[in-house]
């Protein structure tokens, strides 16, 4: 037998122990249940345990550990009353998750968290430190979300895209709302597109939810709000000074290529020339289009309607 | 031959419930498992059972037999060894188990939460589906590696890589870990530069190494969420904008109280600024229902931009 196995199992017997000594007449049922364990082993585990003790192992020194029908007796074992210590990597864990989520505010649960992890932070003797910040705009639409999620309600979004720049209304079957990259997305079945869809929350303008049931079932596994390239998007192709080069990471690059002296050429595809056009405002002079042409037109465009309002 | 189960149990408890440190040949001895081996192959297999056990965090110490320390030997601190009691609310336990569903932790937890629900109770089933319907990505390369090293303030090495630039090594105090903006920051005191800098994450190139002991550097100055992003010092809080009616309710929300709407229909807003950057990609990317009109240098350069990004298309478009 190889020597995992036996510490996995050495450390459930310590897990297991003192909640078996405040339990007393527990089934192996809910112990199999509780700690994730086949039923055969927690029996030849407990077994084993039978035969452990302090040196001498006369009869006073042993713990028992009986089961007798299908219920489970574990005495004479006071120096296992307390689960050991949470390693480093379990409290920091904890203490990730938990900060993480008491830095999204508006929750209902961020002030529980926010005691927990000072309490986590307290028996810890490392002084971890973690600053998160995770405000966004748009996240006071997060509670309501939620809910929609939790109930599986239709939601109608007054939403402003931002691959076409307008603003419209549609009717949408919420999975989950995600945090990624530093903004807020429900990922939900648009009934519009037919297809699923990342709503950014900052995006949304107006939502209510309704009282009909969502018919879609999420999917198995959520799905990032990543963008795939899909069939009809457009290749683009930017040369970047060293001020814009950020841009390569915000898309998903085909390929990237260093012109020296920090430039880049980035070529990546896109649902919505309409975005990179905005972009492309953003970043002045430090950008120039390879391709295509009509990405270079829109930018022109764009830019040449602004600045009427500034003549 | 005893399982190996049953003897780690018994060193455990052996060394627990010790008075005083037990010598290896104690221990070969007295803890049922190990007494008939030869001594060589004793010393290997405890010296392996003793690796295990404090990989798994028990805290198995090295403590003199008397005042002369001419021998020591091995104990187990209960103190040490036992959980304590954390007086977790059972709402509080809750909140935890959500969190670490709705940032995919839970498996990475191990059995952290199950060790807290010995005192705190089990988490309230409802509140914590499998599928919280809430999710945040906090993910990141080399973050546990670097969590650790910070809270035992262990120095680091790695190779980092700015975008556009050559890969180099980095010695670093780990001060503490910022999660900003959806990507995380380590803030320390870089060795070479005798500074303090911040890296990103996705930067570091292959793996983080000890570059010390622990405890190597004293206790860092408190990092803020702001530390990784160079300060606009004395920057304008605050712009004068005007928004098409098309697009005023997202600017209102950037706003410092109510809009006053104009006769042609445009709304003018006092929007905070924060970060110029920032300020100046969200303004652009309204393209032509924003106008930026105060102050004087933000304007300048809103004008500026569109008039380059106007140039360097318009340029293009003419050498065809």
């Amino acid at each position: 037998m190889s020597a995992a196995p036996t510490l996995q199992r050495l450390e459930r017997v310590l897990l297991m122990v003192p909640w078996l000594l405040e339990h007393p007449g527990v089934t192996v049922e809910e112990v199999s249940e509780r700690f994730g364990v086949p039923p055969a082993d927690l029996v030849r585990d407990l077994d084993i345990l039978g035969y452990c003790g302090l040196p001498g192992y006369g009869g006073g020194d042993l713990v028992e550990a009986s089961i007798v029908g299908d219920r489970i007796s574990v005495r004479m074992a006071d120096f296992f009353s307390r689960p050991l210590a949470l390693s480093l990597r379990e409290a920091l864990t904890l203490l990730l998750a938990g900060s993480a989520l008491a830095a999204v505010e508006d929750l209902p649960e961020s002030a529980d968290l926010a005691s927990a992890v000072a309490k986590l932070r307290g028996a810890m003797g490392a002084d971890a430190r973690l600053a998160i910040d995770l405000r966004t705009p748009g996240d006071e639409h997060l509670e309501a979300l939620r809910g929609a999620v939790r109930d599986r309600r239709v939601v109608r979004l007054v939403y402003r895209s931002g691959s076409k720049a307008e603003t419209t209304e549609r009717l949408v079957e919420p999975w989950a709302v995600v945090g990624a990259r530093g903004a807020w997305y429900l990922h939900a079945w648009c009934r519009a597109a037919q297809a699923p869809r990342h709503f950014r929350l900052d995006r949304i303008r107006e939502l209510d939810v309704t009282r009909e049931p969502a018919e879609r079932r999420p999917p198995e596994t959520p799905q990032p709000a990543a963008y795939t390239p899909e069939p009809g998007d457009e290749s683009v192709v930017l040369e970047l000074e060293p001020g814009a080069t950020w841009l390569a990471e915000w898309v998903v690059p085909d390929t990237l290529e260093e012109l020296g002296g920090g430039r880049l050429r980035l070529a990546f595809r896109t649902p919505s020339v309409e975005w990179v056009a905005r972009v492309l405002l953003r970043l002045g002079a430090d950008a120039r289009v390879v391709e295509p042409a009509g990405l270079r037109t829109r930018a022109a465009e764009l830019a040449a309607s602004a600045l009427r309002h500034y003549a | 031959m005893t399982d190996r189960l049953e003897r780690l149990i018994n060193l455990v408890i052996a060394l627990r419930e010790t008075r005083r440190p037990m010598t290896a040949e104690e221990i070969r001895r007295r803890v049922a498992g190990y007494g008939q081996d030869e001594y060589e192959a004793f010393r290997r297999m405890f010296e392996r059972d003793k690796s295990d056990l404090r990989a798994l965090g028990v805290p198995i110490e090295m403590a003199p037999l008397d005042a002369f320390e001419t021998e020591s030997g091995y104990r187990i601190d209960p103190k040490r060894y036992d959980l304590p009691e954390l007086h977790l609310e059972p709402r509080e336990l809750t909140a935890l188990a959500l969190a670490l569903r709705a940032t995919g932790l839970y498996d990475a937890a191990g059995t952290g939460l199950l060790k807290l629900q010995v005192d705190a109770g089990d988490p309230d089933a409802r509140r914590v589906p499998l599928e919280p319907g809430l999710g945040l990505d906090l993910g990141a390369p080399h973050l546990q590696a670097l969590m650790e090293a910070q809270a035992t303030r262990t120095p680091v090495r790695f190779a980092y890589r700015p975008l556009g630039r050559d890969e180099a090594q980095r010695t670093v105090d780990p001060h503490a870990l910022v999660h900003r903006r959806g990507r995380w920051y380590l803030v320390g005191r870089d060795h070479e530069r005798d500074a303090r800098r911040s890296f990103r994450l996705d930067r570091i190139a292959g793996a983080v190494k000890a570059a010390g002991e622990p405890g190597a550097f004293p206790p860092p100055p408190e990092v803020g969420v702001d530390d990784v992003v160079p300060t606009a010092e004395g920057g304008p809080a605050t712009a004068e904008v005007l928004a098409a009616p098309e697009v005023a309710w997202t600017v209102a929300r950037r706003a410092r109280g109510g809009g006053r709407e104009r006769p042609d229909g445009w709304t003018a807003f006092t929007v905070a600024v924060g970060e110029p950057e920032d300020f100046l990609a969200w303004a652009l990317d309204l393209g032509p229902d924003l106008v930026v009109e105060e102050p004087a240098e933000l304007r300048a350069e809103v004008v500026a931009r569109l008039r380059a990004a106007a140039a360097a298309t318009a340029a293009v478009e003419g050498a065809r």
